[in-house]
């Protein structure tokens, strides 16, 4: 064997069985799934070609519009609360504001290690009848029924959800945030502080204008994970009461697993995917403007 | 001197608003990590009675009946066990296949590499529901639904993207010269990889070890779907199950949480630093 065939057999001994893998596992369900979403289907015989009337019929869904709307409540949580919040804290760490910065960090990062599952039920239980937080409040307005009654009504039946959420993820931004800031060289840095540059500057003029590229892609890191959320939600609430707190990834669970509605299902899964690369493109689009404008 | 001098002054008194609002931002956030799983911890140890009629009150007379009952009911033990063996196989397959073919992409220099990478990373896009119908329909048919080998398959080519793309870019920064020796002395390229390249990644492989395991530990969505036997679920699926029947015993639900928190707390203090690393990874700039 010569050595230009014998690298090419190395090439694929080496690639082959993890391309081999993710190609049977993800991709060809993926196209499957492509397929399944203009056919009915409840898991029996044949599915029945239906053309386009799963997206059409998904249109036409008010649950469906329903979970869109939290889903845009949850991507808003991500980018405008997660990322920001993650940011100070990180900046609060980085330029070391705070005695015991190791115990901080560690514990605001603690909550992502968590089984969401897990997270999920111990906040159900915060909030519950028996909870930590139903009591403290019981105590502060002195009324022994006092229930959190605001996950019963429907336009904010997400908001502990979204508290939650906020709790579980702020700090992966803060961590990742960090990380990038100390890849900052300190010589920067202590060439401000000589010039006499205020907190404030150095914060502004200094530190974020490094971190553009970094809040670009934790917003779309943001995007990605809040359509794909579904583990804490469902433990949390399963869409309840009544569908409320139901984001798409749990109307498409929902509609494949309880309804037995496969080919809709599958339409609903295309549908998260299409929305997520195309709210990333979009920002691609947006970020590179402001990057063109400003450089 | 001077310098030095100069960074200590602007970190010292002008700072005090600053400082002041730090504290109290830092201060929520970590108490609202600390209260609640403080609170979990000692209300596992009381009776339903008592959590019912004080909710906030330290144990009168701890117990460890919750935790006896909790492990009898809720099966902790084939939980475990399941949880052990899914993350501990599944992370070192994943591991392994993504740094031999992180070394392919990285060092060969072959041109189907870029088309082959983008198919990887788009497959972070993805979300697992899209895929799950259609697996479950290929598992029957296989007749590996509702096994373990239904589960560890998946959860090797979940990992697989973000796993790859941590080979591949550790794997070009280091040099070939190392590598080019080894040829010229007649190593093959399989003799390369297990002599040379595994070894030279031991610190991006603790990261993906550690990221790996902790993300199939966690995972909740593919086990619930696909199967449906106590005997083959994992922590997280089974506690799901568990607490949706004993909606009435909250120290006996308290106990199962507590089985799901400590041994990732423990792991936790144990490796915060790769597991850092892993969730800085897909940001940091080269």
């Amino acid at each position: 064997m010569n050595h230009k065939t014998l690298k090419k057999t190395s090439y694929w001994l080496l690639s082959g069985p993890a391309v081999l893998v993710y190609a049977l596992i993800i991709i060809f369900p993926v196209v499957v799934s492509f397929v399944l979403s203009f056919t009915q289907w409840s898991g029996f015989g044949m599915p029945q070609f239906v053309g386009l009337k799963n997206y059409i019929d998904i249109f036409k869904d008010s649950y469906f519009w329903w979970g869109i709307r939290n889903n845009i409540l949850v991507v808003a949580i991500s980018v405008l609360g997660q990322i920001p919040v993650g940011f100070v804290l990180a900046y609060i760490l980085y330029r070391k504001m705070v005695k015991g910065g190791n115990f901080f960090e560690a514990m605001i990062f603690l909550p992502i290690t968590i089984s969401s599952v897990v997270v999920a039920l111990l906040w159900r239980n915060i909030f519950g009848n028996a909870g930590i937080f139903t009591q403290i409040m019981r105590n502060i307005t002195h009324d022994p029924r006092w229930i959190l009654s605001i996950t019963e009504v429907k336009e904010l039946s997400i908001i502990p959800i979204l508290v939650v959420i906020l709790w579980m993820y702020t700090g992966m931004y803060m961590i990742i945030f960090l990380a990038n800031m100390q890849k900052i060289s300190p010589s920067v840095l202590e060439a401000a502080i000589i010039d006499g540059a205020s907190e404030g500057q150095i914060l502004l003029r200094i530190i974020l204008p490094h971190m553009t590229n970094i809040i670009f892609t934790t917003a779309v890191l943001a995007i990605s994970g809040s359509l794909k959320s579904f583990d804490l939600i469902f433990a949390m609430t399963q869409g309840g009461p009544a569908r409320y707190t139901e984001v798409v990834a749990i109307y498409m669970y929902m509609n494949t697993f309880k309804y037995f509605k496969y080919g809709f299902g599958s339409a609903v899964s295309m549908f998260i995917v299409a929305i997520s690369v195309g709210l990333i493109q979009i920002l691609n689009g947006i970020f590179s403007y402001f990057e063109r404008k400003f450089s | 001197m001077e310098n030095n001098a100069a960074i200590k002054k602007n970190q010292g008194g002008d700072l005090l608003g600053w400082r002041i609002a730090s504290y109290i931002l830092i201060g929520v956030f970590t108490l609202t990590t600390i209260i609640p799983l403080v609170w979990l911890t000692y209300s596992s140890f009381k009776p339903h009675q008592e959590i019912i009629l004080d909710p906030l009150g330290w144990p009168d007379a701890p117990t460890f009946h919750n935790y006896e009952l909790a492990w009898k009911l809720g099966e902790f033990g084939i939980l475990f066990g399941n949880s052990i063996f899914y993350s501990t196989v599944a992370t070192v397959i994943t591991v392994l296949l993504a740094l031999m073919c992180g070394y392919a992409f990285a060092k060969f220099g072959f041109k189907i590499t870029g088309f082959l990478y983008t198919f990887f990373l788009g497959g972070l896009l993805i979300t697992v529901h899209s895929i799950l119908v259609p697996l479950f329909v290929m598992e029957s048919f296989v007749g590996i639904d509702d096994t373990r080998w239904g589960v560890l398959i998946p959860y090797v080519a979940l990992g697989l993207p973000f796993q790859l793309f941590l080979a591949t870019s550790y794997l070009k920064s280091i040099p070939d010269s190392l590598e080019e020796a080894a040829l010229i002395d007649g190593t093959g390229y399989m003799g390369i990889f297990w002599r040379i390249v595994l070894p030279m990644s031991a610190p991006v492989m603790a990261t993906m070890l550690i990221y790996c395991f902790l993300g199939n530990w966690n995972e909740f969505v593919l086990i619930m779907v696909l199967t449906s036997r106590q005997a083959v679920r994992s922590l997280p699926a089974g506690i799901n199950a568990f607490a949706g029947t004993t909606a009435r015993d909250y120290g006996v639900q308290f106990a199962a949480l507590m089985y799901g928190t400590v041994p990732i707390l423990i792991f936790y203090a144990a490796f915060s630093k790769q597991i850092k690393k892993g969730f800085a990874a897909g940001s940091l700039k080269e």
